[in-house]
């Protein structure tokens, strides 16, 4: 259990908030680059951390996200028309650059110097892999650009969606660093998913229900360790880590991609799940990628033009109780994206933690909490920076590997959970 | 036109027609809603374990001197005192000594602190006892890592869960939110 004052303090994302300013340190998805495919293409409405934004690409290929508000008499620019290298209010045609800028306002004379006066808050928008970043914090603390592998690796080697899931975030967040539930709610993709089944590490997953946790702390978050009994004096482990605040990678499972996700506050009720997969040494087969945007794995299909679930709340997941019979799904929901966001959205849009009943195997989850916290009012009352912020914190990966009994899985994959380019995932 | 007449106020349109779109939801979108939440059961939670926690040596006893110094429903604090260590005599806080069986007596989960590996003999003993007995272990290694790494070997094959750098405030957390 949490107290509610803790809960309050974890969910809130907004301005002026603890955690949300916490957030605010960090460079964040901000969107998928195919949200703006082209120079002067329609602008994109986007909210992050209760903040209402518009984003577009100018004339010049540059990225904006700014105000969504024309300062003028506050119509959406969404509605702007994006051209000539800035996007233009066309209420009464003020026009703004990618910085927020005020470049034009025809109703002034045309030697006035008004417009230098108007600029709306913006934040910096960058292209890295698949995936457009941005920092909403104070510009003279902004952080060195993030490093993390799977958007670093070539394009051929990686893929990423994101789907609308309608709950706060670190519900969302801590259903990533929850292993114990894969065995169940999962299993059927175990047996079924192309970017799953077939790997041994399965088998081991599927015979051992019961795993062992051992929850490591790292400069940047932590390292959860579950064990499996596997052989005779062996055990299967499958490590996840945790990048502070809200990055998670899934253990592999043979040669298929790795997997992993980002969980970004859209507002303390609602958040995206960006999901990845990438491979290290190589391309993504066709088969692979095509598997992904029909999401399997840990993508999900979504509505075309949209970026919400087909299967959502307001059809019940498109729940299969005869296919939960047959031992297709293990709760009726299919898809192992959907499968977790249906039981996460149930909570309601803010789970009351007050009323949870923890057991040791939570301890990831009380783990991961008690950083969190730490960590915002270490920022709030001291100013202190929290971990994850600095690019070494993100050259972390997953791993599944089988290791004596006697070792310690810390021990003996020091190398397997850190980035090494061109090295092979340690995968069972 | 005929206007039918009821006993009842009219209701007012805007809120029929809030009535009537929640009542067009579906099971799911409706249960999430703001207003299915107030008819969640709001009944206050009893404190369900009975947790033992063990200090396996000196500096683990003065956290867990610390530790029990808070408020606890069910929690009792021992230390390890030595002895045989296929049965080790433990200590209640206090002093008054209580045998490891009879403190696993009644009790659902035991949380064992290790600062070095000096106990790591007797962390064996309570790991496999609990494990014989059906109850839930959770090992919690202070400090720097590595200064206990036997004791943390030791429990592995038993505790459900370890966490190998822990700090005195995991010891508040994890027993808070285990409610014991």
């Amino acid at each position: 259990m949490l107290r509610k004052d803790i809960n309050e303090l974890l969910t809130q994302t907004g301005p002026g908030t603890a955690m949300g300013e916490m957030f605010r340190q960090y460079w964040m998805p901000a969107m998928l680059a195919e949200e703006l495919p082209e120079d002067d293409c329609p602008p994109v409405r986007v909210k992050l951390l209760s903040e209402r934004m518009v984003a577009f690409r100018d004339s010049e290929g540059r990225y904006g996200l700014v105000d969504e508000f024309c300062a003028h008499r506050g119509a959406s620019l969404w509605f702007g028309r994006n051209e000539g290298s800035g996007l233009r209010c066309p209420y009464h045609g003020w026009k703004y650059d990618v910085t927020g800028q005020c470049v034009e306002v025809p109703s002034e004379a045309d030697n006035s110097s008004f417009c230098q006066n108007v600029k709306l808050t913006s934040y910096p928008l960058v292209r890295i892999g698949d995936v457009l970043w941005t920092y909403m914090g104070d510009p003279a603390k902004t952080p060195p650009l993030p490093e993390y592998e799977f958007a670093q690796v070539p394009a051929e080697q990686t893929y990423t969606s994101k789907r609308w899931q309608q709950c706060n975030w670190l519900q969302a967040f801590e259903g990533g660093i929850d292993s114990s539930h894969v065995t169940f709610l999962h299993s059927g993709g175990l047996k079924s998913d192309p970017l799953f089944k077939g790997a041994k590490g399965n088998e081991y997953n599927m015979k051992d229900t019961k795993p062992f946790f051992e929850v490591a702390d790292t400069e940047g978050g932590l390292f959860v360790g579950a064990r499996r009994n596997a052989e005779d004096g062996t055990y299967y482990w499958r490590i996840t880590p945790w990048v502070m605040p809200n990055f998670t990678m899934v253990p592999p499972r043979g040669d298929h991609p790795v997997h992993g996700h980002f969980w970004v506050p859209i507002d303390d009720e609602n958040c995206w799940a960006y999901s990845f997969d990438y491979h290290p040494v190589r391309a993504l087969t066709a088969t692979e990628r095509q598997a992904m945007v029909d999401g399997h794995g840990v993508h999900s299909k979504n509505i075309p033009g949209t970026y919400r679930p087909a299967a959502n709340m307001d059809n019940d997941y498109l729940i299969d109780r005869e296919a939960q019979k047959r031992g297709e799904t293990y709760s009726g929901v299919a898809g192992i994206a959907m499968q977790d966001a249906s039981l996460q959205e149930s909570m309601g849009p803010v789970v009351d933690r007050t009323k949870e009943r923890l057991v040791p195997a939570d301890s990831g989850i009380i783990k991961a909490r008690q950083k969190l916290r730490k960590a915002a009012l270490a920022l709030r009352d001291e100013g202190v920076t929290p971990p994850g912020v600095d690019p070494e914190h993100h050259r972390v990966r997953s791993a599944a590997i089988v290791l004596p009994q006697a070792e310690s899985f810390l021990d003996a994959c020091r190398d397997a959970v850190t980035v090494q380019p061109g090295v092979r995932q340690t995968t069972v | 036109m005929t206007v039918a007449r009821t006993s009842q106020a009219p209701t007012p349109p805007a809120q029929q027609r809030q009535q009537e779109a929640h009542q067009q939801l579906s099971q799911c979108a409706r249960a999430t809603s703001a207003y299915e939440s107030r008819f969640r059961i709001d009944r206050p939670i009893v404190p369900a374990r009975a947790a033992r926690v063990v200090a396996l040596d000196e500096r683990a006893v003065a956290v867990a001197r610390r530790v029990a110094g808070r408020q606890w429903a069910h929690a009792r604090f021992y230390a390890c005192e030595g002895g045989d260590p296929l049965d080790p005599v433990l200590r209640r806080l206090d002093g008054v000594p209580a045998p490891l069986r009879q403190v696993l007596t009644g009790t659902d989960v035991v949380v064992v602190l290790a600062t070095e590996d000096s106990g790591e003999a007797y962390a064996a003993a309570i790991g496999r006892t609990c494990w014989e007995r059906g109850i839930t272990t959770a090992g919690l290694v202070l400090g720097i890592d590595y200064e206990a790494q036997d004791a943390v070997a030791a429990l592995r094959p038993y505790a459900r869960v370890l966490l190998p750098s822990a700090d005195e405030s995991d010891v508040l957390e994890l027993l808070t939110a285990l409610r014991v």
